[in-house]
C-alpha cells in the first residue's frame, strides 16, 4: 500500500503537469544568493513565534516553502496565526516532556516573580497606606485575600521547589560548575543585594515621610530587576543542568498550585484597585484610570503567563508519571 | 457561494489525497492541491496539518532534499483516506440523487 518511492530517495516532487519539480526553484522564489522580499522576511519573523521544538523540526521546511512560494502577506498571516495552536496543543511527536517541564517551570517562575513584585507594589501603594473605601468592605476583603494568597503561593513555591534547587546546587557544586552555582544561588544573592542597597538608599535619601516619588520609582524598578535576576538564575540553571526525576515533577506540580493560588491574589488585586478607583477617588493616583489601568494590564499579563506556563508544565509532568 | 463552500474543505484529507500517489514536499503539495482539487492551502495551514498527520502516524517524512522534506502516506494514512473517501462518495451520491429529484420537480 505504501508508495513505491524508497525512503531516502528524492521523490519526483509531485510533478503533476504544470507543477515545479522538486529541487528546482519555482518562479517567484528567493533562491540562495538573492535577497528575500520584505514579506518573506516577515513570514520568517512569524515563524519565530512557534515553540522551539516545532521550529527545530519544521522551521527549515517552512522557510523553504515560503521562499518557493514567494511569501506574501497572506502567508505571513497564516504562519503567524497557526503559531497559536502550536503553543496551545503542540504535536505529540515533538513532545520532550522533561524539556517542556523545565521550560515551563522557568517561564512560570519568571512570571510569578514579576507578579509577586506587582503584588508588593500593590500592597505598598494601598493597604500599607491604609487606603480603604468606607462603606465598601470588598476592598478590605480583597486585601485579606491577597495577603493569604501571596503567602500561601510563596510557601508552596518555596517548599515545592526546594528539593529541585538543592539537587541543582549539589550537582553544580560536585561538578565544579561555578557559573551554574552562581545561577542556582541567584535567588539568594539578588534579594540580599537588593535589600542591602535598599537600606543604604533609604538611609541616604529618605526623610521623615520616606523617599520621594522618584526615588520610590527607582527603588521599585531595582526591585523588579532583582526579582528578574532571582528568577532567571534557576531558569538558566534548569536549562544548563537539565535536572530530571521526582524533584523536577514536584517543582512543576508546586508551580501549578502556586500559580493557581497566585491567580486568586491577582483577582484580589483587580478587585481592590478597581474598588479604590470607583469608591476612593480622593486618594492620589486613583482619580484617573491611566496608571491603575496600565498596572492592572501588567497584572493580568503576568497572571496569564504564569498560569498558562504552569499548566503546560503540569500537563507534561502528569504525562511523565 | 463556491468560495464559501471551499472553506469547508478538510485540509488533512486534501493533503492525504495529494500524497496518495507519490511522496511530495510542501510546495508540491500546495501546487497539487490547488491544481487538482481547486483549493489553495496556505503555508501555515499546510504545516499545521503536516504536523498533525505526522503525529498520528498517517504520513511520514523522508530524507530531506535541500531543506525540502518530502512526505509519504503510511499504511494507516492510506486506510484512513480510503474510509473517508468511501464516506464522501456516499454523501456525494446521496446529494446528487436528491438534487436531481429536486431539479426535476423544479423543471416540471
Amino acid at each position: 500500500m505504501r508508495p513505491p518511492t524508497p525512503s531516502g530517495s528524492t521523490p519526483s516532487g509531485s510533478t503533476p503537469s504544470g507543477s515545479t519539480p522538486s529541487g528546482s526553484t519555482p518562479s517567484g522564489s528567493t533562491s540562495s544568493g538573492s535577497t528575500p522580499s520584505g514579506s518573506t522576511l516577515l513570514a520568517r519573523a512569524a515563524l519565530a513565534l512557534y515553540p522551539p521544538s516545532w521550529r527545530a523540526r519544521y522551521g527549515d521546511e517552512v522557510r523553504a516553502l515560503l521562499d518557493d512560494s514567494g511569501g506574501g502577506l497572506a502567508a505571513v498571516a497564516s504562519v503567524a496565526w497557526r503559531a497559536v495552536p502550536a503553543w496551545i496543543s503542540p504535536p505529540r511527536h515533538l513532545h520532550d516532556r522533561r524539556a517542556r517541564m523545565r521550560s515551563s517551570l522557568a517561564t512560570a517562575l519568571m512570571a510569578w516573580s514579576m507578579l509577586t513584585g506587582l503584588g508588593l507594589v500593590f500592597a505598598q501603594l494601598t493597604q500599607f497606606q491604609g487606603f480603604t473605601a468606607p462603606g465598601h468592605p470588598e476592598v478590605r476583603w480583597a486585601y485579606a485575600v491577597f495577603d493569604v494568597s501571596l503567602a500561601l503561593s510563596a510557601l508552596v513555591a518555596g517548599f515545592g521547589g526546594l528539593p529541585l534547587w538543592l539537587l541543582m546546587l549539589r550537582r553544580a557544586w560536585r561538578e565544579h560548575r561555578p557559573r551554574d552555582l552562581v545561577y542556582v544561588l541567584l535567588p539568594l544573592i539578588a534579594p540580599a543585594a537588593y535589600l542591602a542597597v535598599l537600606i543604604v538608599t533609604i538611609r541616604l535619601v529618605g526623610g521623615a515621610q520616606g523617599v520621594s516619588p522618584w526615588w520610590f520609582l527607582v527603588v521599585t524598578l531595582a526591585g523588579f530587576a532583582a526579582a528578574a535576576a532571582a528568577a532567571a538564575g534557576p531558569g538558566l540553571a534548569l536549562r544548563r543542568l537539565q535536572p530530571r526525576g521526582p524533584a523536577l515533577r514536584l517543582a512543576v506540580a508546586a508551580a501549578g498550585v502556586a500559580a493557581a493560588v497566585m491567580a486568586v491574589a491577582a483577582v484580589a488585586i483587580v478587585v481592590a484597585v478597581t474598588g479604590l478607583c470607583l469608591w476612593a477617588r480622593h486618594f492620589a493616583g486613583y482619580h484617573h484610570g491611566t496608571i491603575p489601568g496600565v498596572y492592572l494590564a501588567l497584572v493580568v499579563t503576568a497572571t496569564t503567563v504564569t498560569t498558562v506556563s504552569a499548566a503546560r508544565g503540569t500537563r507534561a509532568a502528569l504525562a511523565d508519571t | 457561494m463556491t468560495d464559501r463552500l471551499d472553506r469547508w474543505a478538510d485540509p488533512p484529507l486534501l493533503v492525504l489525497a495529494s500524497l496518495a500517489d507519490e511522496p511530495k514536499h510542501g510546495y508540491a503539495i500546495i501546487q497539487d492541491v490547488a491544481e487538482t482539487m481547486g483549493v489553495r492551502l496556505s503555508a501555515g495551514t499546510l504545516y499545521a496539518v503536516i504536523a498533525r498527520l505526522e503525529a498520528r502516524g498517517l504520513i511520514e517524512p523522508l530524507e530531506t532534499d535541500d531543506r525540502r522534506r518530502p512526505y509519504r502516506i503510511t499504511m494507516a494514512g492510506a486506510e484512513a483516506l480510503a474510509q473517508q473517501s468511501e464516506r464522501m462518495s456516499k454523501v456525494a451520491s446521496v446529494a446528487r440523487e436528491r438534487l436531481s429529484t429536486r431539479l426535476r420537480w423544479a423543471g416540471a
